[in-house]
């Protein structure tokens, strides 16, 4: 069996007169250039230096194996999330003043007095909530399908990188509003990262900016909430999506290769249409909820909560309740349920495609894989309700 | 033996055409057809199954094992039904199709032919980096790190009068407001409270074992005693398993009232001492003198939550 290096093909000449490429220059020589209007010709003339043409058909033109897949709509639904993210989160720093005498007053104003900054404000908090969601359920589908085995390992492990600065998003974004709510998920966020081994004290002081929580904590969280992690995610979402690109789709986890080969499609049209109609309904949710639930402050943060139960955003709920566990407790048990236990799943996670080595993707024939996926959701499940009941009970 | 992509296509010993095409599996990576342009008529292009080749000959000639009828009837490549591998990314094609001698070369320019000094460049431009870097590093870090360490504040505030502490052994909250003066920021006014408990001699003992508590600033010298057998004892607002705030409430299982945490759901007793949950040390006592009118005075300290021992932060 012989094969061809494509970049021959072009040296033996006959793909230039073939290919897309070449087919469209003939179409030119053969048309007299006046007959093009003035946007083809600004578009001619872009295309010739920067090969856009070229760059839509290889972005658009990827296939597929076995076919595009509602399932495979979580990653393009993520990116346009974070995209309103980044688009709202500006908009709200139009008025946002991130400092201690005026992080509340202007984030009420928003709420408030400005047009339409009451939606703003709570799509982008909607937002935040429907991004931790999806980036379970791509997880949970990468996970299923057995997509981070070779050779995707570096796709999962910075698509690992990129949940953690998900949560980063989260737990830097609802100091800002400076309510009490705020103010106490901070507390206790940071004591809880003082527990770190180490660079635990360091790490809380860097954070807080001090030894107690105030402007500077409320300054630091600003800069990493709008610069740093917005840099971070932009620039590890690309690595994700090149290295993803790099690798290629892994499609279905059954099927015979013909099956497979019988039902591919390229990403456009049929999977971005799939993703759009994804990101619509997700949007109409952010939307929907925003009205029916718009955010609402508490009092201005203050040392003394009141009467307020300090409880973390409904996604740290599980970590919040495990912590109320008497075996996490004293300062060992905490160490076990803050750091060690949820630093030991990430780890095992990342080593996940360099420990189960077996290709096979197939969730019913890797029993323990899909009894281990089953088993944390369960966790959270569990702990979440039952960190719900508990608010009851403490009002 | 590679065919060149102009090679002749063989049926029978009779010349059928010239290979005009290949077309690649995207998922195998393996050549799945040659197109060859007919010789004789319009000069269609016949798609024909890798499997019928035969033989390669030579660069110029391949065998297809097919008759010449036979090869009149492979099908007529549909042009449109295929892309070019220019218009579409799949991955790793490129490692995995190759033809014997398969690389383009073209020649590196005669200054770029000394290796060491490449090596030199790649060296000092690495150095320079470095150079440029170190001198910055000790800087940005002490700027980040200004405001992390604080000496301690050791002022007493006046927090109210014991009048208010009606009942022995049960937690009474006061209330104080206190300044805060933060780098460049305006002196801020933030509310605070702490916890007295007027307790019998048995719960005094609890809590002080018997001995008087003494309190330190930052330099490990004494500024201010608790004596062991003082009534009213002051307990810092901040829960010490991760820093929430408390309360005094009376529960089902503790109907003559506990000191609870809604956060995690610590409860201690009057003396301060953990009954439940996951604190890992009772609240913490601070220093604090009732005047003879009855006038609360403490010291605003705050302990680092969620270790075993009392370590100041404040």
């Amino acid at each position: 069996m012989w094969s061809i290096k494509p970049g021959l093909i072009n040296k033996f000449g006959f793909c230039k007169s073939l290919g897309w490429n070449g087919e469209r220059r003939m179409k030119e020589d053969s048309q007299s250039v006046n007959q093009q209007n003035a946007f083809e010709k600004v578009v001619e003339f872009v295309d010739e230096r920067v090969g856009l043409k070229t760059i839509q058909a290889k972005m658009l033109n990827e296939p597929i194996p076995g076919g595009s897949r509602w399932a495979y709509a979580f990653g393009s639904v993520l990116l346009f999330i974070f995209i309103v993210q980044v688009v709202t989160g500006i908009l709200l720093m139009f008025y946002y003043v991130p400092s201690t005498d005026h992080a509340y007053a202007s984030t009420q104003y928003i709420i408030h007095e400005v047009d339409y900054g009451w939606f703003l404000l709570s799509y982008h908090f909607w937002g935040s909530s429907a991004m931790v969601v999806m980036v379970f359920a791509h997880m949970s589908q990468v996970f299923l399908w057995g997509a981070y085995k070779k050779p995707r390992e570096l796709v999962w492990l910075v698509g690992l990188a990129l949940f953690g600065i998900v949560m980063g998003f989260g737990f830097t974004g609802y100091l800002l509003p400076w309510d009490q709510r705020a103010y106490w998920a901070t507390v206790v966020g940071v004591e809880i990262m003082d527990k770190t081994p180490l660079i635990g004290d360091f790490l809380a002081r860097f954070l807080k900016g001090g030894p107690t929580p105030g402007q500077m904590t409320l300054s630091r969280f600003f800069v990493i909430h709008v610069m740093v992690l917005p840099a971070a995610l932009a620039g590890l979402a690309g690595l994700h999506i090149f290295l993803f690109r790099k690798a290629g789709p892994a499609g279905p986890f059954r099927g015979t290769p013909e099956e497979i080969k019988a039902k591919t499609d390229y990403f456009f049209p049929r999977q971005i249409w799939k993703d759009i109609v994804a990101m619509a309904t997700v949007f109409l949710i952010i939307c929907s909820l925003a009205f029916i639930e718009p955010v609402v402050l508490l009092e201005q943060a203050t040392p003394d909560p009141g009467d307020y139960h300090p409880e973390p955003e409904w996604y740290f709920l599980f970590l919040f309740q495990l912590l109320r566990l008497k075996i996490f407790g004293g300062e060992f048990g905490q160490f076990l349920g803050a750091m060690a236990i949820p630093g030991a799943f990430m780890a095992f996670l990342a080593a996940l495609p360099f420990l189960d080595t077996n290709s096979e993707r197939n969730i019913f024939k890797r029993p323990l894989a899909l009894i281990g996926w089953t088993v944390v959701m369960v966790f959270i499940l569990v702990f979440t309700v039952s960190a719900i009941i508990n608010r009851e009970f403490l009002d | 033996m590679q065919p060149k992509l102009t090679a002749k296509a063989l049926c029978a010993d009779k010349e059928v055409g010239k290979i005009s095409k290949v077309i690649v599996d995207p998922l195998s990576h393996e050549i799945s057809h040659v197109i060859v342009r007919e010789m004789n008529g319009q000069g269609v292009e016949r798609q024909v199954p890798i499997g019928q080749v035969q033989e390669v000959v030579s660069e110029e000639e391949i065998v297809l094992r097919c008759s010449r009828e036979e090869f009149g009837r492979f099908p007529v490549l549909e042009r449109d039904q295929y892309v070019t591998v220019k218009e579409v990314e799949i991955a790793h094609l490129e490692d995995h199709l190759h033809v014997e001698p398969g690389e383009i070369l073209v020649p590196l320019p005669r200054l770029e032919q000394g290796v060491p000094r490449r090596t030199f460049f790649t060296n000092m431009t690495h150095a320079i980096g470095t150079l440029i870097a170190l001198p910055l590093a000790f800087p940005v870090l002490k700027y980040l790190m200004k405001p992390m360490f604080k000496p301690y504040d050791n002022a007493w505030f006046s927090v109210g009068n014991v009048k208010k502490v009606s009942k022995e052994n049960i937690g009474f909250q006061f209330k104080f407001t206190r300044g805060f003066k933060e780098a460049f920021m305006p002196e801020q006014q933030i509310e605070k409270n702490i916890w007295v408990v007027k307790a019998t001699p048995a719960v005094q003992k609890a809590v002080y074992e018997g001995n008087d508590r003494k309190f330190f600033d930052d330099k490990g010298e004494v500024i201010w005693v608790n004596k062991a057998n003082s009534p009213y004892i002051g307990y810092s607002g901040k829960c010490p398993h991760l820093g929430c705030g408390y309360k005094w409430r009376k529960t089902k299982n503790f109907p003559e009232g506990v000191f609870l945490c809604p956060c995690h759901l610590s409860i201690y007793d009057e003396a301060g001492k953990v009954i439940d949950g996951p604190a890992p040390r009772p609240l913490d006592v601070l220093p604090m003198q009732v005047d003879a009118g009855g006038e609360v005075k403490i010291i605003d300290v705050e302990y680092k939550a969620g270790v075993n021992k009392q370590i100041r932060l404040l």
